[in-house]
């Protein structure tokens, strides 16, 4: 217990009594006084009146001592000396002239540091002296290199991140920072983008440091910027979809502007904006119907204005996967029966299918009775044979003719459903007595589009007819019940019988249709009748499903304890197919992600099948990165492995939109995606010097504030520039003093012999 | 296709003779259908009186052909529930006169299945019971081929009422209740019972004659239990298709 080693001490209280009790006693204390005062109302002597009331009051402080034991603690303590940080901002804005013409920011940094290194470095004897550099990320830099000026390399600036490890020893110290220097153009753009808020203001207050700040750069540049756009991930094919774009204008003069949205080189979209002096921000909606489903690398561009500081950041692109909202089909029965029934109960119940049904439920030869009684509507056939055909994906005639309603002359409007067809519909022809060449089609318009030639004047063949599978049918996507070759003969084989087939002949070879189901035992010309047929045609697709009892392969299958999975895949499949759903190609390509960074490569996975729909192994297969100008920038080349798939990646040459086109070999039509290259960082986006959010930070944390060009180095403002550690501690009590109490004793006795003289007892 | 060899009397031999010669000269489809495209109905067998209305779904099926673009088989076909074959007819007819023994539970079974997988059940009440006699039985058994359905009144709003003939009342022999029930899976009434003999003033002997007079309706509740059929086969064939053509006008939904 050597006291020589302390070197500070403080007061502090022994007592185990808590503070509410030593705050009771202390009004006890003072209670006793007020008494006492009381007490010497009458006395008319101030001397007396003043040396009762004083003796009192020392009783009371004595007390008081007793019970709260006052004790002096001696503290060994150690200075430690603190930090102050230097940061400079080594962002890609920083690149930016510090005014029109002038220097470049990192340069003007740099000077500054140096004119002014010799002040900062006078701050050594009281602190040590750290410098940073800081962007996205803070690291330390040698000063000599920041006098210099730090290359502007970073692509974000996160001051308040930068901050916030430094203070809590991003240099590898756990010793406090008495204070800090932000040299900087403030173009914030993460927790400071927008300014400070209370959040971002309670989080610097909670640093504790003094922030100094020189702000670089006065004037933003001349610039126009497509500072965002807010779009979401997919749209709906045909629904007009809003691309809300944000056009920030900087130093411009006022002028009309066209802003463009393009899809990979066809605009699509566009507006024009007039500029007004003093207004920098415009939200430009730019509104679009796509027609085609797919994923598309869209850009929304704004010219280039004469002299702007940065070009990068005037257009922006954006990956936009456009989906069909349901798949919309128009089903046309020409009688009810349990074919229509079954199959639009399957459409009915599947929720991507918006269906639009018409049945014949009456002729001009039945007899209903009175008009009024009926539910009937006439058929609308000007209505979804002209103007809204093409609202639909597919179209099903279903044991449907044309030829029995005189009144509609439905046949003028089969040239129409023809070029419907050619022109990207679908038609599914199905079967019945009313259906293919029992309803005459083959001399109509219709008969060029399907595939299969309906022998006109001949009638459904009848009878348990098994049908079976051809080479084409065992691996197209619309005959596969189950997933092999094997299983899914043993899939069709299982199921019931039909029981009529329409009589057609399967189209020669080069008419882009394929058989994929016969009925072996119903001969046409020598050959099986066709069952179920599909045909490319224009750029559209045909089904032909030369029965109508496909009912039977649900309904009747269930019997059997099968259930109806059969007769719903098929059914599925066909539409998928019809629809062109983008699973169902022969080659896929699918990039990792919709957008990379610049430099990153772009990872493709390519999926092909042989033209048997079995996976294309072995086969080669290539992809291309083709830029909006339509060039080639990139290509690549890999084998498919077992399972059809391939493995690519190419990397783009710089920010941009790019269509990914994937080959294979034995596949005609190529596969393609779009990946977008991001460009424009958020660094170039807002290159805009913010001296007031710099001001705003030193403010906030009672820090200094110049700014640069023409400002000097601020008052630098340090936190308590030293702190104390304790090493050890005594505790030595003040009460135990023998006159402590004797000095009590001697009061309250004195208080007694002066109150029995002057008569107060 | 079984059918109970029935001795068949010289007089009915006459009768049949003469229907076959009505049915020669009346303008009908020219072209022959498939079985499966056309509406046959299966007429379920069962322990009791199974068949109380013998001519009931022929003439039923001949409204139809008259009225509709259905095209309806001659005649119904009876069907057991326990044998195959029975889901080549997805819509079935039970009628019955008085008590019905229990099914099997291989019957019940085989008509759940059927319903389940979309079949269609019309049951008929020929007795004019209420509470008793089929009533009762049928309810008993409906109860246990679909007991997470249980029978409730269709409502007058019901898209029943709309299939072809716009409805507003029940037909009938006779006038138990003024509704039918049905019990419906996934909102598609998969049974309906009517408990007002449909059967009874569909039946009509093969010389013309009306078989059961209708009361207390007369001739307007026959025309009734028509039409009544005929929105019931259209319900089984098409089910709430009259929701989506009626209720969406012309131009449904316009794009963009």
């Amino acid at each position: 217990m050597d006291g020589g080693t302390f070197n500070a001490w403080r007061l502090t209280a022994l007592t185990p009594l808590p503070a509410w009790a030593l705050a009771l006693l202390g009004l006890a204390a003072l209670a006793s006084i007020a008494l006492a005062w009381r007490g010497l109302a009458g006395e008319a002597r101030r001397a007396r009146k003043a040396a009762l009331v004083a003796l009192r009051a020392l009783a009371a402080v004595l007390a008081l001592a007793l019970l709260a034991e006052p004790a002096l603690e001696l503290l060994q303590t150690a200075r430690v000396r603190n930090r102050f940080a230097v940061l400079v901002d080594a962002s890609r804005s920083m690149a930016f002239p510090l005014e029109p013409g002038g220097p470049s920011r990192a340069a003007a940094a740099g000077a500054f540091l140096r004119d002014h290194r010799a002040e900062l470095e006078r701050l050594a004897d009281r602190v040590d002296l750290e410098w940073y550099g800081f962007g996205g990320e803070v690291a330390p830099v040698d000063p000599a290199q920041a006098v210099r000026g730090l290359e502007p390399a970073a692509g974000r600036t996160d001051l308040l991140g930068a901050l916030e490890a430094v203070t809590s020893g991003a240099g590898a110290s756990s010793r406090r920072l008495a204070g800090a220097l932000v040299v900087s153009d403030g173009a914030d753009n993460a927790a400071l983008a927008d300014g400070l808020s209370g959040a971002t203001r309670a989080r610097l207050r909670a640093l504790g440091v003094p922030v100094s700040a020189v702000a670089v750069g006065r004037s933003a540049p001349r610039d126009l910027a497509v500072e965002r756009v807010a779009v979401d991930d997919f749209a709906f094919v045909r629904n007009t979809v809003t691309v809300e774009a944000t056009l920030r204008a900087r130093g411009l003069e006022a002028q009309d502007v066209r802003v463009v949205l393009r899809r990979e080189g066809a605009v699509v979209a566009q507006a024009t904006v007039r500029l007004e002096p003093g207004k920098e921000r415009y939200s430009v909606p730019l509104s679009f119907a796509p027609d085609q489903t797919g994923t598309f690398v869209f850009t929304v561009a704004a010219p280039v204005l004469p002299g702007e500081a940065v070009t990068e950041n005037n257009q922006r692109s954006f990956v936009l996967r456009v989906i069909r909202d349901r798949v919309r089909v128009l089903m046309v029965a020409g009688r009810p029966s349990w074919d229509v029934r079954f199959l639009r109960g399957l459409l009915k119940q599947d929720p991507n299918v918006d269906l639009v049904s018409f049945f014949i439920l009456r002729t001009n030869a039945d007899q209903p009775g009175p008009q009024e009684d009926l539910s009937l509507i006439p058929f609308p056939v000007a209505e979804i044979f002209g103007e809204q055909l093409r609202t639909f994906d597919a179209v099903l005639f279903v044991d449907f003719a044309y030829g029995p309603y005189r009144g509609l002359e439905i046949d003028r409007y089969l040239p129409n459903l023809r070029d419907y067809v050619r022109g990207g519909g679908a038609l599914a022809m199905v079967g019945g007595e009313q259906s293919f060449g029992d309803g005459r089609y083959g001399q109509t318009p219709l008969a060029e589009v399907l595939p299969v030639a309906p022998l006109d004047g001949t009638s459904e063949a009848e009878g348990e007819f098994r049908p079976r599978l051809t080479a084409e049918g065992k691996r197209h996507p619309v005959t596969a019940l189950a997933p092999g070759e094997a299983p899914n003969e043993a899939a069709w084989a299982s199921l019931p019988p039909v029981t009529a087939v329409n009589l057609t002949r399967a189209l020669p070879p080069g008419a882009g249709a394929s058989v994929l189901l016969e009925a072996p035992a119903v001969s046409v010309g020598g050959r099986a009748a066709p069952l179920v047929a599909v045909r490319e045609v224009g750029q559209g697709r045909t089904l032909a499903v030369a029965t109508d009892a496909t009912w039977r392969w649900g309904f009747l299958a269930a019997e059997g304890g099968q259930g109806n999975r059969a007769y719903l895949r098929f059914w599925n499949g066909a539409l998928r197919w019809l629809v062109r759903d983008p699973s169902l190609g022969p080659l896929q390509v699918e990039p990792d992600a919709p957008s990379v960074e610049p430099g990153a490569p772009v990872g493709l996975t390519v999926t092909a099948r042989g033209p048997d729909w079995g996976p294309a192994a072995g086969k080669k297969v290539s992809a291309d990165l083709v830029s909006e100008d339509g060039r080639t920038v990139a290509h690549g080349e890999a084998v498919a492995g077992e399972d059809g798939t391939a493995r690519i990646e190419l990397v783009p040459p710089g920010p941009g939109a790019y269509r990914v086109v994937s080959r294979a070999e034995g596949v005609a039509d190529p596969a393609s995606a779009a990946v977008a290259v991001r460009g424009a960082g958020p660094e170039d986006a807002d290159a805009a010097p913010r001296p007031e959010l710099l001001q705003a930070v030193a403010e906030a944390t009672g820090g200094a504030y110049s700014a640069l060009p023409g400002g000097d180095l601020p008052d630098l403002a340090l936190a308590d520039p030293e702190v104390v550690e304790i090493g050890r501690r005594k505790a030595v009590p003040i009460w135990d003093r023998w006159w402590t109490l004797a000095g009590l004793a001697a009061v309250l006795t004195a208080e007694w012999v002066l109150r029995r003289r002057w008569g107060y007892w | 296709m079984l059918r109970p060899p029935r001795p068949i009397s010289r007089r009915r031999f006459l009768q049949g003779a003469a229907a076959a010669a009505v049915a020669a000269a009346l303008p009908r489809g020219a072209r022959a259908l498939t079985p499966d495209a056309m509406l046959q109905i299966g007429h379920v067998q069962h322990g009791g009186n199974w068949n109380p209305r013998p001519t009931a779904l022929r003439r039923l099926g001949w409204e139809l052909g008259r009225r509709t673009s259905i095209e309806p088989a001659a005649d119904a076909v009876p069907v057991r529930l326990d044998r195959p074959g029975l889901h080549r007819h997805p819509m079935l007819y039970l009628a019955g006169s008085g008590g019905l023994p229990p099914f099997s539970e291989a019957e019940r079974a085989a008509l759940r299945r059927h319903l389940m997988y979309g079949g269609f059940l019309l049951v008929d009440s020929a007795d004019a019971s209420d509470g008793t006699g089929f009533d009762a039985a049928v309810r008993r058994e409906l109860a246990q081929v679909l007991p997470a359905s249980p029978l409730q009144p269709v409502a007058r709003e019901h898209v029943l009422h709309k299939t072809f003939y716009l409805l507003d009342r029940q037909g009938g022999r006779v006038l138990v209740k003024p509704w039918v029930e049905a019990q419906a899976i996934d909102g598609r009434l998969a049974v309906v019972y009517s408990q007002n003999d449909l059967g009874g003033a569909w039946a009509r002997s093969e010389l013309g004659d009306w078989e059961y007079p209708c009361t207390p309706g007369g001739e307007a509740q026959r025309e009734a239990a028509f039409r009544t059929g005929v929105n019931l086969a259209m319900y089984a064939l098409c089910t709430d298709y009259k929701d989506d053509a009626v209720h969406l006008p012309f131009i449904l939904r316009r794009r963009s």
